[in-house]
């Protein structure tokens, strides 16, 4: 009986636990030794190689610009992203006909790839054929000029990033106790007072879930540039991972590769620690 | 009095958040209203095109690219992928939820840690590794990455445990095995969550881009229908209409998995 269950533990267990290690750990732990070594264009190791990976990746000039875009996008996506989530959450948590169809809308970018939202946008943002500028009557270059390619990005990052924020909030917001919410009225509590002082820090929790899943979603964009901007114009949306993309698996130098996913990784990790030591004391929960 | 008054704010809230709601999905319904435009209609600010009986835009990017084949792809390695993780994810959580064990938590928090290494960052070393199984552009090397996810066995786990432990008991003693357990018990009780899951995953699996766009690079024919779509792009630049009923033929499966778990998701509320 009991060599029985034990069998059937690991049985079951094997599959999960054989792909996860091939998958996710190996390669982690691979990126990790592949920094410190020679590595050959077929991915074998030839040879330890100390830090020259790292000092070869740090002296490069778009490596500072792309650290900088990085952290740029990821400021302006997950606020940006989660303001207007919130927002439309709060606008359609009381449940009405119209309010469910309004729902559906807002949930409805989380169906759309990334590939088909980049292309929608890069005709909507084209300077000359794009309704963007038509309908505005202007003629910025979006996506092709330097000044104004990164932000582009952005639009298209907080787009992609709406429907499931929305989801979330909508769904802890329904959560919040009505006796909760009745009683903060009754002491006089009303509009922006009962939302700031008693619905948000009531969904603290969820806030601090998505800040944390955006950040990783932003911090490791590549594929708008990968279909939009190819990194520029003038490396002005050459973000880590495309560089990893572009100059690591492109030109099959997987020294450079691992350096720069592990720099992506260590500041989104730095980032995530930061976000929750600020937070520990506001965070409320239930 | 204060009723009514209550109601109106009420309504007027309701009609701009429909507003604001419409102009998030602008972006969709301009890639469909374009499809159906020519290029000169194209060129004028004009949303709704003439007819929608011009479907020229759709007869050029299927002749231009072979996006059935593509879909074709998609589909089976979005099938396949779905089915290998939910069969993993069904099996573990079996034991996470009714067996206890020495080392139980750290092997569970072993599977949760493969949620903190995003996926992206083990691009390149997952790209040797499966160049060096000999998996390049094939199927199984397009969805091998994505058989684990811990958050399904998380959920399942949740779900399996309101399941009575009387009937789990009750089958052993009958000599039921524990693969009889999941497959004449749990799963038919456990359907509906299954289902979600499974269309969740696929729905995650048809939109992927940037792993399948590595893993079929040197073999277009493997190439998926989101890497085909964007492959559009760069052959005739000016001519998004072309380009925006290819995304709309890919749209189309999305959007049906969409409203299948919208609805599933009402359900469950």
């Amino acid at each position: 009986m009991k060599k029985r269950q034990k069998k059937t533990i690991i049985l079951f267990l094997a599959p999960i636990f054989i792909f996860a290690v091939l998958f996710s750990y190996y390669p982690f732990a691979r990126i990790i030794i592949n920094s410190f070594s020679k590595v050959n264009a077929t991915g074998f190791i030839t040879g330890f190689d100390g830090l020259s990976n790292y000092t070869y990746v740090f002296s490069r000039s778009d490596f500072g610009r792309a650290v900088s875009n990085t952290l740029l996008l990821t400021l302006l996506n997950v606020p940006v992203t989660m303001i207007l989530a919130l927002l439309f959450a709060l606008l359609t948590e009381k449940k009405s006909t119209l309010g469910s169809i309004s729902e559906f809308l807002f949930t409805l970018p989380m169906a759309i790839s990334m590939s088909a939202a980049a292309l929608i946008f890069k005709s909507m943002f084209s300077p000359d054929l794009g309704i963007i500028n038509k309908v505005f009557g202007i003629n910025t270059r979006w996506f092709q000029d330097p000044k104004t390619s990164l932000i582009t990005v952005v639009f298209l990052t907080v787009w992609m990033g709406i429907g499931f924020n929305y989801l979330l909030f909508l769904y802890s917001l329904r959560n919040i106790p009505k006796g909760v919410v009745e009683a903060a009225r009754l002491d006089g509590s009303r509009g922006l007072g009962l939302i700031m002082k008693i619905k948000i820090p009531l969904i603290s929790q969820t806030i601090l879930y998505t800040v944390i899943t955006n950040l990783i979603l932003a911090m490791t964009c590549s594929a708008p540039m990968i279909i939009i901007t190819q990194g520029g114009p003038s490396r002005s949306t050459t973000t880590l991972l495309y560089m990893m993309y572009s100059s690591g698996l492109g030109s099959s130098d997987y020294g450079l590769a691992a350096v720069v996913s592990i720099v992506c990784f260590v500041l989104t990790m730095l980032l995530t620690v930061i976000i929750f030591f600020a937070t520990r004391k506001k965070v409320f929960y239930r | 009095m204060i009723g009514s008054k209550r109601k109106s704010s009420d309504i007027i809230i309701e009609i701009c958040a429909f507003a604001l709601a419409v102009i998030v999905v602008f972006p969709v319904i301009y890639c469909i209203f374009a499809a159906f435009k020519t290029h000169s209609e194209f060129m004028s600010p004009a949303l709704l095109p003439e007819s929608f009986g011009n479907l020229n835009n759709f007869r050029n990017a299927l002749s231009q690219a072979p996006l059935m084949r593509y879909m074709l792809n998609s589909f089976i390695v979005s099938f396949a992928g779905s089915l290998v993780r939910l069969v993993f994810s069904v099996l573990a959580a079996y034991v996470f939820a009714y067996f206890d064990f020495r080392g139980k938590n750290v092997v569970f928090f072993l599977l949760l840690g493969t949620m903190m290494m995003p996926g992206d960052i083990l691009l390149s070393t997952n790209y040797s590794t499966v160049s060096h199984l000999g998996l390049l552009n094939t199927y199984t090397g397009i969805c091998i990455v994505s058989f684990v996810s811990a958050s399904q066995v998380f959920m399942l786990r949740q779900k399996f445990m309101t399941v009575p432990r009387s009937y789990i008991d009750s089958a052993k003693l009958d000599g039921c095995s524990d693969i009889g357990i999941v497959t004449k018990i749990l799963i038919p009780i456990s359907r509906s969550t299954l289902i979600t899951l499974f269309t969740q995953s696929f729905l995650t699996l048809w939109n992927s881009y940037l792993w399948p766009l590595i893993i079929t690079a040197s073999k277009p024919e493997y190439r998926t229908i989101m890497v085909g779509i964007t492959k559009l792009n760069s052959w005739e630049d000016s001519n998004y209409e072309l380009v925006l009923a290819g995304v709309t033929i890919s749209l189309i499966p999305s959007l049906i998995l969409f409203v299948i778990m919208h609805n599933s998701f009402k359900k469950a509320q």
